[in-house]
């Protein structure tokens, strides 16, 4: 049997590839005629061959599971999703716009605070934010970036239209299973690849590299650029490694650097000790500095934050960045966007409902069964009510959590995240998804061509986490300048 | 080079070269209870005084049969000697440095890893349990042998060496301590024995062909010792081992120190007549040696894996 697209059904949803009616979109025009080509088996065989490269290429993340870690294999769809170039030069406008005026925000934060002045934004929600770090007041990182790496995820709704659902400033991950993803599918589809303009993914690496580099406080040598890894026990260790090792960067733990008392940051080789000049660091903010955070943390390495104020050494991100990856500032986003850069968002925010406003809180309260809770700063899916999921017990809970502490919530309603055509056994199912890019910041601005697509493997479930059974597709930039 | 990446190779090198010393010791070992007469004053439990952790089998077993020495040695991750402990931390060692040796070498620790488990979790765990310590023997020499011809001998195999051989010359002045504890025992019956008990210390360390091969004379305690630890070309020999060692240390940076630590061990052994200190004084000669191997590994542990100086 081979693929009927008329018989394929996203029902209600969007779906990226198919239009109504069975029709694939422009964009996808070349793919679903191709998918047609293939009988069912050979699309399973096709399956079955990406999933055995993966385990060659041992692709793996790593899971915490009764007591021990699991490497599993990185569970991928063939299927890649298609987006036109035109529209993603729309998308890319909207992020680069997003994390210049996140970055503005927190560099105004911390040090003249103009947007509480001019009452644009209430210092009340500074006092109630996990992610604030007083210890980074005053201090002003080169180009007055934070924000260096940013993570934002993507989702549609029925309508077409492109949300941005959070903006991930602390350690996102996902990128290097963008990258792989796209090796797999170019040994799956070679033939595809040849007939279309599919944009690039895998220049990111050296991207990041000259970002970080472009951080250095010794401009004039050749940086020591040094990835920090919480280590082996972390779900993004595979990640930490490869980005290592593409940039030709050391792979550090806490206990290899050493900051010495010209508050300098070394690290410790077999030469002796070697001084440091950037860190991508992989820890989170509670844990990088012992002496400032986190006094029992065995992950960081003390004074860090000393000779970062101090500006020997550059942290990507900076710490205390987080404090716009909250969902609660997040609601924030279109007003710092029109307050800092005079600009309508070209992208807009998921519409929230602030639960700290008493008027919204009623309105969420009553209507737990039709939103989504959110708590401010949990990460990879856990800790919320999804409203028309849920149970009666759920509901009742999450109403208290939400009244004991409102400022800690926000809810949207439940949107109706777009599928694609999904490998399920021996032929094509919707499952729904979203969608990764990832914005580097330094003197300039670079946005992936795309980013991490995850979907989620089980019918009808809308949650995409890896830890949470979720998969991934590779995702197409197609510059419909058509055929090369 | 990271001094945590130099230092976990390190020590992945030693506890192979640890699981594979304990799996050969044992073997050896069983070979000499069948080969003597019954009511010989030799147990299982000086066996366990060799491993140095005579005092925690004590708490933890009632006496030291066969089986439970066994099981010691073997499978209890509780016991920092055993060989599944050995194994075990050999896997993590290179686990987190997994990129700085070809996949093969990782592949391979981790198929032995699972092989022990698998077979100590077997019905028939205890049945043909001393070919099941050969087949452990031959996959750590695997192991060795993989990462010798497969990967660039750099710094990072320099630190693999080290430990190999450190670890070796470790084993041997163990066993050596084993002759020497015999030789003052009074049972007299051991003493006439001497000879079988000095053939099983070469066979222990696979030493026994090439004993015969190099000196050609009846295997007495003197001359089994001083083969053990003069000759410079049996690879389990104190002094090939430590010869091994320079060799790595001149290629490392910053050496001095610890080049100046082999060279105290070497003159040591060296300058040592063995049949002078025999038998008296031996237990005493092996204490000093092993303090000096001890000092070998403080020095390398100083200089390149908590350097504390600026470079």
């Amino acid at each position: 049997m081979r693929i009927d697209w008329n018989q394929y059904d996203p029902g209600d949803f969007h779906d990226e590839l198919i239009g109504p009616k069975g029709q694939p979109r422009l964009a996808a025009r070349v793919l679903a005629n191709y998918l047609k080509s293939l009988s069912d088996q050979q699309l399973a065989r096709r399956q079955r061959a990406a999933e055995l490269a993966i385990t060659e290429m041992g692709i793996t993340f790593t899971v915490y599971s009764e007591g021990e870690n699991i490497d599993r294999a990185w569970p991928f769809d063939i299927i890649p999703r298609v987006i036109p170039a035109r529209e993603w030069q729309q998308i890319e406008a909207g992020l680069k716009q997003r994390i210049a005026a996140l970055n503005l925000f927190i560099e105004d934060i911390y040090n003249t605070r103009r947007i509480i002045l001019d009452k644009i934004f209430p210092e009340a929600m500074l006092a109630g934010s996990k992610n604030y770090l007083p210890q980074c007041e005053g201090a002003s990182p080169r180009f007055g970036v934070w924000a260096h790496i940013c993570g934002s995820d993507l989702v549609r709704d029925r309508d077409g239209t492109v949300y941005v659902l959070e903006d991930n400033l602390r350690v996102p991950s996902g990128v290097s299973y963008m990258i792989q993803n796209r090796s797999v599918a170019k040994r799956v589809f070679p033939e595809l690849f040849r007939r279309q303009n599919i944009l690039p993914v895998d220049d990111y690496p050296a991207a990041l590299f000259d970002m970080l580099a472009a951080l250095s406080p010794r401009p004039l040598d050749y940086p020591e650029i040094v990835i920090l890894t919480p280590g082996i026990y972390n779900s993004a260790y595979f990640e930490h490694a490869y980005l290592a090792q593409q940039m030709g960067a050391e792979l550090v733990e806490g206990g290899d650097l050493v900051v010495g008392s010209d508050d300098c940051v070394y690290m410790r080789t077999i030469d002796g000790l070697q001084r440091v000049d950037v860190i991508y660091r992989r820890v989170n903010d509670d844990f990088i500095d012992p002496e400032a955070f986190r006094e029992d943390s065995l992950l960081g390495c003390p004074g860090l934050l000393r000779a970062w104020r101090a500006g020997n050494v550059a942290l990507a991100n900076a710490p205390g960045c987080g404090v716009a990856d909250d969902k609660v500032i997040y609601t924030y986003v279109p007003d710092f966007i029109r307050y800092y850069l005079d600009e309508d968002p070209i992208l807009p925010n998921v519409p929230s409902y602030r639960c700290e406003d008493k008027q919204q809180r009623d309105h969420v309260l009553a209507n737990l069964k039709d939103l989504v809770v959110k708590p401010a700063n949990e990460s990879g899916g856990y800790g919320m009510l999804v409203g028309p999921q849920s149970t009666v017990k759920e509901r009742e809970k999450f109403a208290g959590l939400v009244k004991r502490n409102p400022r800690n919530y926000i809810a949207q309603p439940a949107l109706s995240l777009s599928t694609a055509p999904t490998v399920v056994g021996r032929h094509l199912e919707p499952r729904h998804l979203d969608l990764r890019p990832f914005i580097l910041s330094a003197g300039s601005t670079y946005v992936t061509a795309g980013g991490l697509t995850r979907v989620a493997l089980r019918k009808g479930s809308l949650v995409v986490n890896s830890s949470q059974g979720g998969g991934s597709k590779d995702t197409w930039v197609l510059d419909s300048g058509g055929k090369r | 080079m990271l001094s945590r990446v130099a230092e976990r190779l390190y020590w992945m090198a030693r506890y192979i070269e640890r699981a594979e010393n304990t799996a050969r010791l044992l073997n050896a070992y069983n070979m000499l209870m069948l080969d003597l007469p019954r009511g010989v004053g030799l147990s299982w439990s000086q066996l366990i005084d060799i491993s140095g952790n005579g005092e925690d089998f004590a708490r933890r077993y009632r006496s030291a049969n066969e089986r439970n020495t066994l099981a010691f040695m073997l499978s209890d991750r509780a016991n920092s000697g055993s060989i599944i402990d050995s194994v075990t931390l050999a896997r993590e060692n290179l686990r987190t440095t997994r990129d700085i040796v070809p996949s093969e070498g990782f592949e391979s620790i981790n198929e032995l890893l699972m092989f022990v488990r698998r077979r100590l979790a077997s019905r028939n765990a205890r049945k043909n349990v001393y070919d099941f310590l050969s087949d452990i023997v031959l996959r750590c020499q695997g192991i060795t042998g993989l990462l010798a011809g497969t990967m660039s001998h750099d710094a990072a195999y320099q630190f693999v060496r080290l430990g190999r051989n450190l670890e070796r010359a470790d084993m041997t002045t163990r066993i050596l301590d084993v002759g020497s504890a015999t030789l003052i025992a009074s049972d007299s019956e051991l003493q006439r024995l001497e000879n079988r008990l000095w053939t099983w210390l070469l066979r222990a360390l696979s030493a026994h062909q090439m004993y015969r091969q190099t000196v050609r004379r009846q295997v007495t305690g003197p001359v089994a010792a001083g083969f053990l630890l003069h000759d410079t070309l049996f690879p389990r020999a104190v002094l090939h081992t430590t010869g091994e060692i320079r060799a790595c240390l001149k290629s490392l940076p910053r050496n001095t120190s610890a080049i100046r630590s082999v060279g105290r061990a070497e003159r040591h052994i060296r300058e040592t007549d063995i049949h002078s200190v025999f038998p008296a004084d031996f237990h005493d000669l092996i204490d000093e040696i092993q303090l000096e191997l001890g000092d070998i590994h403080e020095s390398i542990h100083r200089t390149w894996f908590a350097p504390r100086s600026k470079g």
